[in-house]
């Protein structure tokens, strides 16, 4: 009996229902009885201003870009001012050694933020779902990472870190590790603003978390309990596969947010020292509004932009197909 | 992470014999506590900066003859700079943001809800692919477009630019809410000659303020935190948003820590307060929410 319990819902859960379902107003069965087949004006009237905008403001400058990433121009030259200079903008990003540093900063800022927050996202999702007292509470607070303007917990942390005299180097130095320089030091830097990240970003895993692990019903961990199972087989046995939809979900948002993310790294250590935090998107802003460069600027963001739109795409087909299934 | 035992607490069981239930109980209890004093540590050292700013900006500065608690950093940046002027700035961007984005939103996502053809879905992709654009791509012609039509260092020109950015997060939480209310409700309305306008205004819309109000925090704080767009298009003080008053004050005050904190509670303050009354309505990130849900 208790098999057939885990096993169906286990099965519930892979097909999705209770975990993400369509709501009830998803419309199908009705269409034959509804106007809206018939209100087509209406409904190109709803769509019509988000289309503009979309079209102005987010689709016009990617075209734009891609232009601007074969000329010469600077941030006050208009295209048809600048000349075409062919490949030449790719050529010089792709041959620069700050390219290559800058594309694996933000591999490894991205892992880490992408799969830190993950985990120590899951695993207060996991402990906050048990009885503790004013559990609530603590949910509440620990989403503030996530609701605080990041200037603010940027300038906070670099009150908490900035300098050797700044407390976590003063504590650090108590435990005899000499002068940490986190703002000087390339290594440090680097980690310093992967475990900024992951302060930011756990919150969001942990809601997302969360949403995920309430579909899930404690009688599937009683039968599997019951089945013998152990505490990490029922974790990766039972809870995993159930939350693996909106995890798939979560760490491709993630990875968005962190190749994307400007003012986390920037406010921290404007991209230094000596460049070793600037990740892709750092630069692009470098080229464009320190060296007043759009050519290699728009390459830079222009190659990023073709990866997000090659990984969201991927991930937009592969959401729809589970849902179809 | 010795989080695994975690997963499988929860309900006692049923099924055990009453002797095991008692000792399962109390084990549960210990638990509880053990629990209990695990996440105190994590949490407190989780909200240790924010506490810290809330510290530091009430405690007087290195000139100062007051000791202890006090407001004087306050009184001081209020009177002092432009503080105030700021955050109006950053009050009507956001509030601006938040009435289009809404009200754009909204039919747009009526429209993606209700309608399954190739058109549509065609447009759902292109949202999709929108929201994972980065925003220097489009920072960049934008600023030489808006430099063109005179929208740089205007409050107009950064609200344009984020209403742009909301608008396919907030189109996808408008039609994720608009799922989950059933069609019949303005199949009837429709049977009573209701138009399809009708339908969505008088059924659909009263009765999704929660899923209005999802988007509309989702906008207001997308205004409210952003700060490469101010910092490429705001070059006037006069004219800065919090993000960026903060961060020029915490450049010409560095050493200022009381004062360099006051403007950061002022700035946190709203998105708190947000937070503390509406904060069943935060949906995390926005479109991860609607994404799970759709």
């Amino acid at each position: 009996m208790a098999v057939d319990t885990v096993v169906g819902r286990l099965d519930k859960a892979k097909r999705g229902v209770g975990v993400s379902g369509r709501g009830p107003g998803t419309p199908g069965a009705h269409r034959s009885r509804s106007p809206l087949g018939r209100a087509g004006l209406t409904l190109v009237l709803f769509a019509l201003p988000s289309l503009v905008l979309l079209l102005l403001l987010n689709l016009f400058p990617v075209i734009y870009s891609f232009i601007q990433s074969f000329q010469d121009g600077t941030p006050s030259t208009l295209p048809t001012e600048a000349n075409f200079v062919g490949l030449q903008n790719y050529v010089s990003v792709l041959t620069s050694d700050q390219f290559l540093q800058s594309t694996l900063f933000t591999v490894i800022f991205t892992i880490v933020g992408v799969f830190g927050s993950w985990i120590v996202g899951l695993a207060l999702a996991l402990l906050l779902r048990t009885r503790i007292p004013a559990g609530g509470l603590f949910k509440v607070l620990l989403l503030l990472p996530w609701i605080v303007p990041v200037v603010v917990s940027a300038t906070s942390w670099n009150w908490l870190v900035a300098t050797p005299q700044s407390p976590i180097p003063m504590i650090l130095a108590n435990f005899g590790l000499g002068d940490v320089n986190f703002l000087g030091d390339p290594v440090l830097a680097k980690i310093l603003v992967c475990i900024f990240k992951v302060w930011i970003s756990f919150p969001f895993m942990m809601m997302m978390m969360a949403s995920a692990l309430a579909s899930v019903d404690n009688n599937v961990y009683e039968a599997a309990r019951m089945d013998g199972a152990s505490s990490w087989q029922a974790f990766t046995g039972v809870t995993l596969p159930i939350i693996s939809r909106t995890t798939y979900i979560s760490w491709v948002l993630m990875t968005i947010f962190c190749v994307n993310d400007f003012p986390t790294i920037f406010l921290l250590t404007q991209g230094g020292p000596s460049g070793a935090t600037t990740s892709l998107i750092i630069l692009s802003y470098q080229y464009a509004f320190q060296n007043l460069q759009t050519g290699p600027a728009t390459a830079v963001a222009f190659m990023m932009t073709a990866v997000l739109v090659i990984i969201s795409t991927l991930l937009y087909q592969r959401i729809k197909k589970a849902d179809i299934e | 992470m010795s989080g695994q035992p975690i997963a499988i607490g929860g309900a006692p069981s049923a099924t055990l014999g009453r002797v095991k239930r008692t000792s399962a109980k109390s084990r549960e209890q210990k638990g509880q506590w053990w629990r209990f004093l695990l996440i105190l540590v994590v949490t407190l050292v989780v909200i240790t900066p924010i506490l810290a700013v809330f510290y530091l900006s009430t405690q007087p500065g290195q000139n100062s003859k007051v000791t202890g608690f006090t407001f004087e950093n306050f009184v001081r940046i209020f009177g002092g700079t432009d503080v105030l002027l700021w955050l109006g700035n950053s009050l009507i961007v956001a509030l601006v943001t938040v009435l289009f984005s809404v009200s754009i939103a909204a039919p747009a996502g009526y429209v993606l809800s209700r309608l399954r053809n190739r058109l549509v879905s065609g447009y759902s992709l292109v949202l999709f692919v929108v929201q994972a654009l980065p925003v220097v791509t489009a920072a960049i012609p934008l600023f030489i477009t808006f430099s063109v039509l005179g929208l740089v260092n205007t409050l107009p020109g950064v609200a344009i630019v984020y209403i742009g950015s909301t608008m396919s997060v907030a189109i996808w939480m408008m039609a994720a809410y608009f799922d989950s209310i059933p069609i019949s409700l303005e199949e009837a309305a429709w049977m009573d000659g209701a138009s399809v306008f009708g339908g969505f205004r008088r059924i659909v819309l009263r009765n999704s303020l929660p899923g209005i109000l999802s988007t509309a925090i989702f906008s207001f704080l997308l205004a409210w935190n952003d700060y490469l767009i101010a910092l490429l298009f705001l070059q006037d003080s006069t004219k800065y948003t919090m993000p960026i008053g903060l961060q020029t004050f915490f450049q010409q005050n560095a050493a200022d820590w009381g004062s360099v904190m006051a403007v950061a509670v002022v700035m946190m303050v709203p998105p708190v307060l947000l937070f503390a009354v509406l904060n069943k309505y935060f949906s995390v990130g926005g479109i991860g929410g609607s994404l799970a849900g759709r």
